[in-house]
């Protein structure tokens, strides 16, 4: 049995040396870290902002019948971008749309997947501010308050509180849909893992090694949002 | 209405800044890209014909993902004898192509066949007259697995033998005129299968091709492998994957043996075993005209 444990071990580690540490085969996963750090942050930063412009265009429209056309462009926005794959999407801006362009593959991606997570953050924005009872609104107006006024000083506070958890998970799913920059050439996170695996032919340990990255980025991730829920929970009564 | 109006001259400051920035990308990238193409060109001129080593040197190169266009370059460039140059992998040597038609990239590292059909469909291409590397192909099989190796290299030396090798070649690599793909013997009944894993997009060893009306993987490697299956009275049948998962495919047993324009390198001889060439290749590198 210890036997058997020892040559098991042994295995592990030979296996170990070859996919991790020789010819600094780490070095691969650890630049691709951080250019999928590097992506998501870009395309969140991208994404919210975007969406959150979106989000207010709809929300606008649906509650005062204003912003016609900014609207139809919108919603023709978010059946596009939803309608299609990201991989998709990320080929045909990266080989379509900056063809012609020389330009930074990462910035490339940051753009695609940003402009995809958009579509998502809009509608989960959206719902945030429509869960808004509409009395919160003639509330607001009643004490004077203007639209602009109430929109950023009574509904958006609530609002924000109530999306947090559905942004949380938006962030999690484009953390992981960035896996598949590799398609343009990008060396992320798997396509780090992909290079090893295409040096040591080893089915399982880079992609191993791979996921329980993704998974730790995914626990801190989880971590954040859940301090953030909690201290903004802090004026709630109970 | 006074957010209307922010919102309206939010986006207008929006796009209006993305089109400035793409403009301004676009400007400074088109003119380092000229002036790298004019520096090209100098040293090419000064170096006499091109080498393959004087072009590749400090320029940016793309190839496919665990090919050995790939692990030579990354090696070269790791032990910096290609200057300041750097690799992209993409994961068909197709993309690596258009990469380099857009100026993405200056140089592509690939074996012969598949780049002349490369040249061949895209304008402005060339390939040096130089190779890069020269190499021999081989069917790869699990390590475990030395008895369908021998039964293999046994058909491989018939084959050569009988001339059946030689007229594949004639007709998929030297395009003779009158020579004919491989058909099986007519009335040939098999016992069993055997799974041969390949990346079907590498003509003319192996792609897809629908010109019957229906889609098939044809070329070099596919008609061989039959060829040598029909001898073991085998059955041919086809995985077709990614091509840094040929290797695992066949090691874990998913797949007896691999055919994909394979050259036997130290790393791979680690993972697995392979047969007696069959037949030699060239990596070349492709530039814009």
């Amino acid at each position: 049995m210890l036997d058997f444990l020892a040559a098991q071990w042994q295995t592990f580690a030979d296996s170990f040396y070859r996919n991790f540490i020789e010819d600094n085969r780490w070095t691969y996963l650890t630049s691709g870290l951080l250019n999928t750090l590097l992506i998501t942050l870009g395309a969140l930063v991208v994404g919210v902002a975007l969406g959150f412009a979106l989000a207010m265009i709809r929300t606008t429209h649906d509650r005062t019948g204003r912003l016609k056309v900014l609207n139809w462009i919108a919603k023709l926005y978010l059946t596009v971008v939803r309608g299609t794959p990201v991989v998709v999407q990320l080929i045909l801006i990266y080989f379509g749309i900056f063809a012609a362009v020389n330009i930074n593959a990462t910035l490339v991606a940051v753009i695609a997947f940003g402009l995809n997570s958009a579509a998502y953050v809009a509608e989960i924005f959206r719902s945030g501010i429509m869960s808004i009872d509409p009395g919160q609104m003639e509330a607001g107006r009643s004490l004077g308050l203007n639209y602009t006024q109430t929109t950023w000083k009574i509904i958006m506070p609530q609002a924000i509180k109530n999306v947090l958890p559905a942004l949380g998970n938006e962030m999690i799913t484009l953390l992981k849909e960035t896996s598949v920059a590799g398609y343009v050439g990008i060396r992320d996170l798997t396509k780090g893992g992909d290079l090893i695996r295409s040096r040591t032919f080893a089915p399982f340990m880079p992609m191993l090694a791979v996921a329980a990255i993704y998974l730790v980025l995914v626990l801190v991730l989880q971590y954040g949002v859940g301090k953030l829920e909690r201290r903004l929970r802090q004026s709630d009564r109970d | 209405m006074k957010l209307t109006k922010i919102l309206a001259a939010a986006l207008a400051a929006v796009m209006a800044l993305s089109l400035a920035a793409c403009g301004g990308e676009g400007g400074s990238s088109a003119a380092t890209e000229s002036s790298s193409e004019a520096s090209a060109e100098s040293s090419a001129a000064v170096g006499g014909a091109e080498d393959p080593t004087t072009v590749l040197t400090d320029a940016r190169i793309g190839v496919q993902l665990g090919t050995t266009g790939d692990l030579y370059i990354s090696d070269e460039i790791d032990a910096g004898t290609l200057g300041d140059a750097s690799i992209t992998q993409y994961n068909k040597g197709m993309e690596a192509v258009l990469a380099l038609t857009q100026g993405k990239i200056d140089a592509v590292v690939i074996d012969n066949e598949p780049a002349k059909v490369f040249v061949e469909e895209n304008e402005g291409l060339k390939i040096l007259d130089t190779a890069y590397a020269e190499e021999d192909y081989a069917i790869c099989i699990a390590k475990d697995n030395t008895e369908l190796k021998d039964q293999f290299n046994q058909a491989i030396a018939e084959l050569k033998e009988d001339g059946t090798l030689q007229q594949l070649l004639d007709y998929y690599i030297n395009g003779v005129e009158g020579a004919e793909p491989y058909t099986s013997p007519e009335g040939i009944t098999y016992d069993g299968t055997l799974v041969m894993a390949t990346n079907a997009e590498f003509p003319p060893y192996e792609y897809h091709d629908s010109s019957s009306g229906q889609d098939e993987i044809v070329g070099l490697d596919v008609d061989f492998a039959r060829a040598i299956c029909d001898k073991l009275g085998k059955e041919l049948e086809i995985l077709d994957i990614a091509f840094d998962s040929i290797v695992t495919s066949v090691a874990s047993g998913k797949a007896d043996f691999g055919a994909a324009g394979m050259t036997v390198t130290e790393d791979r001889l680690e993972s697995i075993d392979f047969t007696d060439s069959y037949c030699t290749g060239v990596q070349v590198v492709i530039v814009k005209e």
